[in-house]
């Protein structure tokens, strides 16, 4: 069985091994680039003491490149469309299911060898593209934090290899639901996006309860390492968030997650302390003191950095888990049906 | 034919028919939301001068946005559902050696075929890039970037470019491969690199950029929604200087090709010292420059690029009549 597989994809697996050779190329000279760019620049604002704004003045690596990294986005449904749906469709619709279903093999066993085979392809490819692209951002993630972004954390760590797995499997199941081949295209692809939007969309964000930290208005905070943060605001005395409008052409103060409060929505003796005139440095300290006097601080939620692995854990583990239901639906739909 | 191919593609045209109703669903329900979020905006930040108080302000919701940014891969899907199995489908199945030896010549087989494709290809397309331009609508307004890559290729006539270049991309590969897997394949591959090609590299060039120098002191123009390309520092021969991301730069130049003098001055943090830099920067004859595509060229780009893909487009199906009319049925 190994051996027909073998012959049935080699020109499959011949292609996909160099467009892997030719990205792995690219990204390990640009990313050598990208690596002794980001060391500089590390000792030189050592040396001028000036890291603290570093992600503002320092650009890495190319546009073109960058682009082609968020591109590895579509590998797993590449490999779902081109290599999962013809797996058994095309079987079905050139008949040659009849051939091989009538030979010493039994079905179960053919199934198993060609979507084991398949699968694990998958994963390998999903895995040295993910691999690729971690360590090409390494000196981003460092620089920017946002390893655990919506968007970054989808093309790095061990979530591809959960994309890629899941994608084939749903390939393969529309193949053997719909035994043909364009149609099974149609739902891997569509099938596919549906559930990563919903997934990446509304889900991630819940996979752990996040963390909520309350700072006292005078000065900032901002969730250490790579976190990500879900939502940032103020709340009143009495734990309530503070609504602010969307928008407003009078003084803001505070900084929490980039949107300031403004001075109208702050309690009467507040706004009185800000005066009519614009904000002077002393008549802003006045207005905090105030605004922390009523009970007024600011808030943020996130996820902390320390649980990127566990959220790629998760993210993975439930791709991989749907696959698992995939490749038991075909192996039901497979066994029963006749030949 | 033309009957023929209904009944050949009525699946696909009722499938293709309930994700755009889907697409427009949402997209409709998340632009009014937009747009009613954008006019109670502009009643309270227009009053303090000009949007910039209303920047920064979140506008819109993530689902009409996620769908926004997959709106750029509805060419292609074109090209893989409606263009690839065209011709590779029927020499696959051989339905060809059928088709070809009735009455009905093979030319007009396929001017029948390929045209009512085209035609499907180019609707689905403008229908998508208009929900995707009418909702984007008050971001246009506000952050008026339209003219930016990503933003300029869902939107306008563009996509009916690409849709039509896809599905002519698709019909092609299947005729010349004659199976429709691989051609699906060609047309992922091809597409994305002819697409990334000509906005990466050949769209600045369509019209020769506009350059303007300033000098430090006067107050920065608003180059609002142009396309900006590059900007950076003249020296006193009207030479740009050699740029670098270092730390120690101001506006893009290392400081240490700026004049020692200006450098003291540029490198303090306070007010004054940074204005006595632009003072001292101006004395010396250094300029400000911006190299940029003006806004009113929007509409020139658009068309331009819709072109070159229509005109790729037809270059496809010239080469697929051709492979057509000499293989043997």
């Amino acid at each position: 069985m190994t051996w027909i597989l073998w012959r049935q994809y080699r020109a499959q697996a011949a292609i996909a091994g160099a467009l892997l050779a030719a990205l792995a190329t690219l990204l390990v000279i640009t990313g050598v680039q990208a690596a002794s760019q980001w060391h500089s620049a590390l000792a030189a604002c050592a040396a001028s003491h000036t890291c603290g704004n570093l992600s503002n003045t320092l650009f890495l690596g190319s546009h073109t490149v960058g682009f082609l990294v968020i591109m590895t986005l579509g590998v797993p449904v590449v490999v779902g469309m081109l290599l999962g749906a013809p797996l058994l469709a095309h079987e079905f619709e050139a008949g040659t299911s009849q051939f091989a279903w009538t030979q010493s093999i039994t079905r179960r066993r053919w199934l198993a060898a060609k979507a084991g085979w398949l699968l694990l392809a998958a994963a390998a490819m999903g895995g040295v593209v993910s691999g690729l692209v971690t360590w090409w951002s390494g000196p981003n993630n460092a620089l920017q934090a946002n390893a655990f972004n919506p968007g970054r954390f989808d093309i790095m760590g061990i979530a591809p290899v959960g994309y890629a797995v899941f994608a084939a499997a749903l390939g393969i199941t529309a193949g053997a639901l719909l035994r043909r081949t364009l149609p099974a295209i149609g739902l891997t692809l569509a099938g596919f996006v549906a559930l990563r939007v919903v997934i990446f969309s509304w889900l991630r964000a819940h996979f752990m309860t996040p963390v909520t930290s309350y700072f006292p208005l005078s000065r900032g905070f901002t969730p250490a390492g790579s976190a990500w943060q879900l939502a940032a605001g103020y709340v009143g005395a009495n734990g309530q968030p503070i609504s602010i409008p969307q928008s407003t052409n009078g003084a803001v103060m505070g900084n929490a997650g980039g949107a300031g409060i403004p001075i109208s929505s702050l309690p009467a003796p507040c706004q009185s302390a800000a005066g009519n005139g614009p904000l002077t440095r002393a008549t802003y300290d006045a207005v905090v003191s105030c605004a922390q006097a009523h009970g007024i601080r600011g808030y943020v939620t996130y996820q902390p950095a320390g649980r990127y692995w566990a959220f790629q854990g998760i993210e993975a583990g439930i791709f991989v888990l749907l696959a698992a239901a995939l490749i038991a639906v075909t192996f039901a739909v497979i066994t029963r049906r006749d030949a | 034919m033309t009957w023929l191919v209904w009944r050949q593609y009525r699946l696909q045209a009722a499938a293709a028919a309930v994700l755009l109703a889907g697409f427009a669903a949402v997209m409709v329900v998340s632009g009014l939301q937009m747009a009613s979020q954008w006019h109670a905006m502009l009643g309270t930040c227009t009053t303090g001068g000009g949007h910039s108080s209303c920047e920064g302000a979140p506008l819109g919701s993530t689902i009409g946005h996620d769908f926004e940014v997959l709106s750029v891969m509805v060419p292609a899907v074109l090209g893989i559902f409606f263009g690839a199995p065209l011709v590779a489908h029927e020499l696959e199945s051989g339905t060809s050696q059928y088709a070809w030896t009735q009455t009905i010549t093979r030319t007009r087989w396929l001017t029948v075929k390929a045209g009512w494709l085209l035609l499907a290809a180019a609707v689905w397309g403008g229908a998508v890039a208009a929900l995707v331009t009418w909702w984007s609508g008050p971001r246009n307004a506000l952050y008026g970037n339209q003219f930016q890559p990503n933003y300029f290729d869902v939107q306008g006539i563009v996509p009916v470019g690409y849709a039509v270049f896809a599905t002519a991309l698709g019909i092609a590969a299947g005729t010349l491969l004659r199976r429709t897997l691989p051609a699906i394949a060609v047309v992922i591959g091809v597409f994305i690199g002819v697409r990334l090609f000509i906005s990466d590299v050949v769209r600045q060039h369509y019209i020769p950029a506009v350059t303007s120098h300033m000098s430090f002191l006067s107050t920065p123009g608003t180059l609002a929604r142009s396309w900006d390309l590059a900007s950076g520092i003249t020296g006193p021969n009207g030479q740009p200087l050699p740029q670098s991301s270092s730390v120690n730069s101001f506006n893009g130049v290392p400081l240490a090709s700026l004049p020692h003098a200006c450098q003291v001055l540029i490198g303090q943090a306070s007010r004054q010292a940074m204005v006595a830099g632009d003072r001292c920067l101006d004395a010396a004859g250094y300029r400000v420059y911006d190299v940029y595509q003006p806004a009113n060229r929007y509409w020139a780009f658009q068309g331009i690029e819709t072109g070159v893909f229509v005109a790729l487009a037809a270059v496809l199906l010239a080469i697929t009549y051709a492979v057509v009319r000499r293989r043997d049925a």
